[in-house]
């Protein structure tokens, strides 16, 4: 027996907000969070902008989690504001939660060099690295393992039923909620929580995307440097946040009266198993991740009204989701509004499938569409109907949400609108 | 198992070798590849020993000659490991299946980051006064980093490199970073076969815990404390281990040979704080064992005084007993994500050949731990 998936609780920690309404409200109202980036000096780095989740200190969250009190690693306190969030807002009972799985989104490893440069730097460094450290820096840890956030919410909520850390790069954010929704609707569980978390806003991460020249360099104007869809768009944006939301079985939601934002309707993930480094493209393997949700989704391309699209700004990316949509939707693509929420956002890399599939929820809970800002110029290859012109009003049924993962990993999400 | 699902193929690319039933002979034999390190000075560390892979290529493995100065040593021996179990099952992209129809699931450790790249770029960051200036490391740090550094740390590249060499285009997934979550990669596959969404499944591991900042992080989580109190402990290995999985019905259809039907698999959280052996004896409960005695054990015990303890209270617990029982860990080290993939593989080379039940336990460091059945078809 199938069973339908709800999502009764949401929270989230962005540069557009720190509660699901605030992020909202920007993103209806188009405003960027992009901005010159504080948390380091990047005055000389090649990228200086990002989005920075501002006034954010690990104290705000450190009194729920003193457990985490030694934690360097932003992520991880950026998630665990977000998770807490989520699991308020879904009002649960505590003692659910310890029959709840959880499923965390990651990307890369956070290596701080400001702990290991003095040490670098004394005679015979090289020779005695690693003696250095283990007799000068006993205590601190050169690597946090990418499962420790889901390591603290697991301990701290007694989350039991089955702990997962996915790393699938960008797709991170959207498998964790797909997988979350494949386990509840084979009714092997009834409660989850699921969603990411990233920050690449530190000197090695931002520094080593910047070297792959995929990243905007237009530090003077942050708030329009990231524009998918757009003749001139020159790259994607780093930001930072998390996501997560609480899904549960429809059974259980309304035998505890949840408030119920959208329905999970459908999960599909590909492989490009073409090129690490750019999408293949014809948009073959993105393709293939749509249709498999929307085949899991039990739906028709018709069904789908609205795609909220993965979108980065990259050249490349935006051409080949744009063939892809029409691939997987046929004539439907040009029928249906798309949007990128990138272009407000920054790019997440693990959150972002977790975040857009939040604005998914509440597109269809708020029945508006926000837009996709910064096309000034649209780019005659990327020719769907992009709601470039301010938020939209919408009475559709179904979001189909993209990720697609560096590497050429791909996840899409379908969800439906809940009437109760 | 509503569905039966067997194993088909096995690639493994270990410390003992890289012929799944040599490695198994050789590990019966008591044979062991523990030593200490050749790649770096091992005197810092409380653990003086690893498990090493010698004179690998990746070469025969990567049709792209370019394409392996973007891999790690864990996506090249993931991409090695991929091909052998592919070869080993018989199973071509494109001809037995369609790529979209093969399913990708595997784990990674704890990200490889090179030392060798790592000191020029700190020491090129650093002011004056020794410590980290961010000014130095845009104008000087960077120049000092290879621009493929981001292929080696990003967590999903070793997965991607097996879809792009093998054409796999199925749904996928990856898990990080420790032992429990190799086995959750096999059961996700298993979910993706018996639903359906896939015709067959690549799953396994990789890692790499045999140079110095592996270690430097194993000593830094407390994981060499044995050999700190016991002076014995874990041996840190390197390797990648990938089985084919389908269903049983694909598979004799195709004529393939089967080693081994998984006929129980079992995952439970281990909470910090709660006893080890408490969560192992939850394990195998879910298994739901007959009481008949099994064929043989694939054990997880990987030297470390206290997790073998465990292991053996929750089995004498659970009354579990088996005439074959070997510990592959004390002798081609920990694989760590790797290490599910090494036990259940084993497992089922063993199942094939004394026919019965076949235990093999994926216990291992993190909260996830899991044991699978391997049945003889």
């Amino acid at each position: 027996m199938k069973h339908r998936v709800v999502i009764t609780g949401q929270g989230l920690c962005t540069s557009l907000g720190r509660s699901v309404d605030e992020f909202w409200r920007n993103l209806l109202a188009g405003h960027s969070g992009i901005s010159r980036i504080s948390l380091f000096d990047t005055s000389s780095l090649p990228v200086r902008i990002g989005g920075e989740v501002r006034n954010f200190t690990p104290g705000e969250v450190s009194g729920e989690f003193p457990e985490a009190e030694n934690e360097k690693d932003r992520k991880i306190w950026l998630g665990l504001d977000a998770a807490a969030a989520a699991i308020t807002d879904s009002q649960l009972p505590g003692d659910t939660l310890q029959n709840a799985s959880l499923f965390v989104g990651v990307s890369l490893e956070t290596f701080f060099l400001e702990d290991v440069t003095h040490i670098a730097h004394a005679p015979n460094a090289s020779r005695d690295f690693t003696r250095q450290i283990l007799e000068q820096e006993p205590r601190r840890r050169l690597q946090t393992p990418l499962d420790r956030l889901t390591q603290i919410l697991g301990d701290h909520y007694g989350l039991s039923h089955g702990r997962f850390t996915n790393c699938s790069a960008c797709a991170a954010g959207a498998q964790v909620i797909g997988e979350a929704f494949r386990r509840l609707r084979d009714g092997t569980r009834a409660v989850a929580l699921a969603g990411a978390t990233d920050s690449t806003l530190n000197p090695l991460a931002l520094g080593g995307f910047s070297l792959l020249q995929i990243l905007s360099t237009e530090n003077d104007q942050p708030e329009k440097a990231c524009r998918p869809f757009d003749v001139t768009r020159q790259g994607t944006v780093l930001a930072e946040g998390a996501a997560f939301v609480v899904m549960e079985t429809l059974e259980h939601a309304r035998q505890r009266g949840a408030r119920i934002y959208a329905e999970v309707l459908g999960y599909g993930s590909s492989l490009d198993a073409s090129r690490v480094t750019d999408p293949v493209p014809n948009g073959q393997g993105a393709a293939a991740s749509m249709a498999g949700a929307i085949r899991d989704a039990g739906l028709q391309p018709e069904n789908i009204a609205c795609v909220n699209a993965h979108g980065t700004g990259t050249p490349k990316n935006d051409v080949a989701e744009t063939l892809a949509i029409r691939q997987a939707l046929g004539a439907h693509a040009r029928a249906i509004p798309v949007t990128a929420n990138k272009s407000m956002t920054g790019h997440m890399i693990a959150t972002s499938g977790a975040l857009e599939a939040i604005a998914s929820a509440m597109t269809l809970y708020t029945r508006k569409i926000p837009p996709t800002i910064n096309r000034a110029c649209p780019d005659p290859r990327c020719d769907l109907d992009y709601v470039v012109e301010g938020c939209r009003r919408f009475e559709g049924r179904t979001v189909l949400s993209n990720s697609f993962g560096f590497g050429g990993q791909n996840a899409s999400l379908v969800f439906g609108r809940f009437d109760s | 198992m509503r569905t039966r699902i067997v194993i088909t193929g096995i690639g493994m690319v270990t410390p003992l070798g890289q012929n799944p039933p040599e490695i198994l002979r050789a590990i019966e034999s008591g044979r062991s590849v523990i030593a200490p390190p050749t790649r770096f000075d091992v005197s810092p560390f409380a653990c003086p020993v690893c498990a090493e892979i010698k004179d690998f290529q990746p070469q025969p493995y990567v049709a792209e000659g370019k394409m392996i100065r973007l891999m790690n040593r864990e996506a090249q021996l993931a991409v090695a490991a991929a091909h052998l179990a592919l070869g080993d099952a018989r199973v071509k992209s494109g001809e037995a299946y369609a790529p979209d129809e093969i399913a990708l699931f595997g784990a990674i450790g704890l990200a490889g980051l090179p030392l060798a790249e790592i000191i020029p770029l700190v020491k090129a960051s650093s002011g004056p006064d020794g410590r980290f200036d961010p000014g130095r490391f845009g104008q000087a740090g960077l120049r000092a980093v290879s621009p493929i550094l981001s292929f080696k740390i990003l967590s999903n590249m070793p997965l991607c490199f097996v879809s792009i060499c093998e054409n796999i285009r199925g749904p996928n997934g990856i898990y990080t970073p420790w032992e429990g979550q190799g086995a959750q990669a096999v059961e996700t596959a298993i979910r993706a076969l018996e639903s359906g969404e896939a015709g067959c499944a690549l799953a396994g591991g990789c890692d790499v815990k045999t140079h110095e900042l592996a270690f430097l992080s194993l000593e830094q989580h407390g994981l060499f404390a044995s050999w700190q109190e016991d002076h014995v402990g874990m041996a840190p290995g390197e390797g990648a281990v990938f089985l084919v999985l389908e269903t049983a019905e694909r598979a004799i259809a195709r004529g393939a040979r089967i080693y081994a039907q998984v006929s129980g698999l079992s995952l439970r959280t281990h909470p910090s704080g709660a006893r080890r052996a408490d969560t192992f004896d939850e394990v195998f409960k879910g298994l739901h064992l007959p009481p008949e005695p099994l064929s043989a054990l694939v054990a997880a015990d990987n030297g470390d005084v206290s997790s073998g303890k465990d292991e053996q209270q929750a089995l004498s617990s659970g009354k579990i007993t088996a005439p074959t029982v070997i510990h592959p860990k004390k002798q081609a080290g920990d694989l760590f994500a790797a290490a599910a993939g090494l036990q259940v593989g084993l497992a089922a080379l063993l199942a094939a050949r004394h026919g019965g039940r076949v235990l093999a336990n994926c216990f291992g460091y993190g909260s996830e731990q899991a044991a699978l059945v391997l049945e003889a078809p």
